[in-house]
């Protein structure tokens, strides 16, 4: 039995510990990385400046998709806006739930695909949008949905979709130095003789850092994203007061084998339960599990079921 | 030296500053929440009504419950009027009171289960209490959160240094027979078919 505030602060803290490790990692990565590039060019000034512009140019990438994520994300995803009328439990469920939180109601809109699924993005909370399918408004009860759209509205609440995106910016950032790196001209210049051994093995520390970093980068990447999933399942919890609506729909979800035609890897890490479903191997289940954007669904519900 | 003791100082003001702000802006938003319960009460006397006059013909034999629904509705205008908080309450629990029995109107009668408009009909009501329960969750909640950061290390410095008083929050009697629990109430229910 787990007080859903504990649960919820627990998560939080964890959370933070996973954010501060990304951020000391990608610091680490770029000092080691900026130290090669300054060994390489004899120590002139420059080092900083690779960082810097590696920095701008992934900044520039993802700007447009922080900016246009919303709109982007919907009209990939065909989605059409709700209508108090036609989808009265989504509409109502989402307007309640948005009471409860204090947030100004979040835009909703409807995909039409019967693959129960549900999304949240926009980068705060005045211009949230919550996407869910027809398939899940159809199979859900209002009870499920109120567990499903208060995950969304927990996304929203803890500003997940702001920090994916500096989280992006970052591994980007890292993905773009390691190959820089890579790709100079090995054997052009050679004028490293003053700097002796250490030069030696920093360069040999730039060019493992060049290789792993970026991996490392999406692999914390990754824990964050899932991390950030058990806080909004608490967060669910902690609005609706009924961890059973949310876990039963869940379960429904994830039975349900219908792949969601309208995901794509880009935007898969937006929805409530991973739209490409699971494939449970035992041996590679932990491994695979390293790079999922969301965390297996039995380990979610037997979190949830404490809580009750 | 003295430049560690100023940055120590200066990040020392800046969280009582932070933590002020917090009271402060609880305080308010606990003040608007307490607002929208009302508002959310007002919705729901003009809504109800509305709906079951579009209902009437179904609900012909059920005139108590109009009755009901009209004094109801007269003691939350008067409740969101005075502004009182507890008033308020006891409104909206009077006329919670009465969507049971219209609840169990609709369930004993299977023709009007059926309709179109009976199904919208309880559809509304659903939403419509969950509205007024999810705002008092918010004050709840809030009332909570602020309660809890008074009387915790740190901020309960900040909140002795400027008395910050306790918030009641929604009031509910401390005492009475609901919060014991007696013998009958400890067996398991048996129900009869």
């Amino acid at each position: 039995m787990v007080n859903v505030y504990e649960a919820q602060a627990a998560n939080k803290r964890k959370s933070a510990l996973v954010v501060v490790v990304f951020f000391l990692f990608v610091a680490l990565a770029v000092y080691v990385l900026s130290q090669a590039f300054a060994v390489y060019s004899g120590y002139r000034p420059g080092g900083l400046g690779m960082v810097g512009l590696a920095l701008i140019v992934s900044g520039l990438l993802s700007i447009g998709s922080y900016y246009f994520s919303d709109k982007i994300v919907l009209s990939i995803s065909q989605a059409r806006p709700a209508n108090r009328k036609k989808d009265f439990t989504f509409y109502t469920v989402a307007e309640n739930l948005a009471i409860a939180t204090g947030l100004p109601k979040p835009k909703l809109y409807v995909i039409e695909d019967s693959a129960p699924n549900a999304f949240a993005t926009g980068r705060d909370p005045k211009r949230a949008v919550i996407c869910a399918t027809t398939g899940l408004l159809d199979k859900l009860t209002r009870t499920e949905l109120e567990g499903v759209i208060g995950h969304e509205l927990s996304h929203v609440k803890n500003y997940d979709i702001r920090l994916q995106g500096l989280v992006a910016v970052m591994v980007g950032m890292v993905a773009l130095l390691g190959d820089w790196f890579l790709r100079m001209r090995w054997g052009g210049r050679r004028d490293d003789n003053d700097s002796g051994g250490l030069g030696a093995v920093i360069m040999l520390l730039g060019i493992i850092f060049a290789i792993l970093s970026p991996i490392i980068a999406q692999l914390i990447q990754l824990a964050i994203s899932r991390r950030r999933e058990y806080l909004a399942d608490a967060g669910s919890v902690a609005i609706t007061r009924q961890p059973e609506g949310l876990i039963s729909a869940l379960e429904k979800i994830s039975a349900d084998r219908e792949p969601l035609e309208v995901a794509n890897k880009a935007t898969a890490h937006l929805f409530i339960v991973n739209p490409f479903k699971e494939r449970t191997g035992r041996a590679v289940e932990r491994l695979a599990g390293l790079f999922n954007t969301h965390p297996p669904v039995s380990e979610r519900i037997k979190i949830l079921k404490e809580m009750a | 030296m003295w430049y560690l003791a100023l940055g120590i100082a200066v990040l020392l003001v800046l969280w009582a500053i932070s933590v002020y702000n917090f009271f402060v802006s609880s305080k308010a938003r606990i003040k608007a929440s307490v607002q929208e319960i009302g508002n959310q009460l007002k919705r729901q006397a003009e809504l109800i009504p509305n709906l079951v006059e579009s209902t009437k013909g179904y609900l012909k034999h059920e005139k108590g419950i109009f009755e009901d629904l009209t004094s109801a509705r007269r003691a939350i205008s008067a409740a969101v009027q005075s502004g009182n908080v507890q008033k308020m309450a006891d409104a909206g629990a009077k006329l919670a009171a009465v969507i049971p029995s219209i609840t169990v109107a609709v369930e004993d009668n299977p023709e009007l289960k059926g309709s179109d408009v009976v199904t919208k009909l309880m559809d509304e009501l659903r939403d419509t209490s969950d509205k007024v329960m999810y705002a008092r969750r918010l004050v709840i909640d809030l009332t909570a959160d602020y309660n809890v950061r008074r009387v915790s290390v740190p901020s309960s410095f900040i909140a002795g240094l400027f008395k910050f008083d306790e918030l009641p929050g929604l009031i509910t009697p401390q005492e009475g027979e609901h919060t014991k629990v007696s013998e009958t109430e400890m067996k398991s229910p048996k129900v009869k078919l």
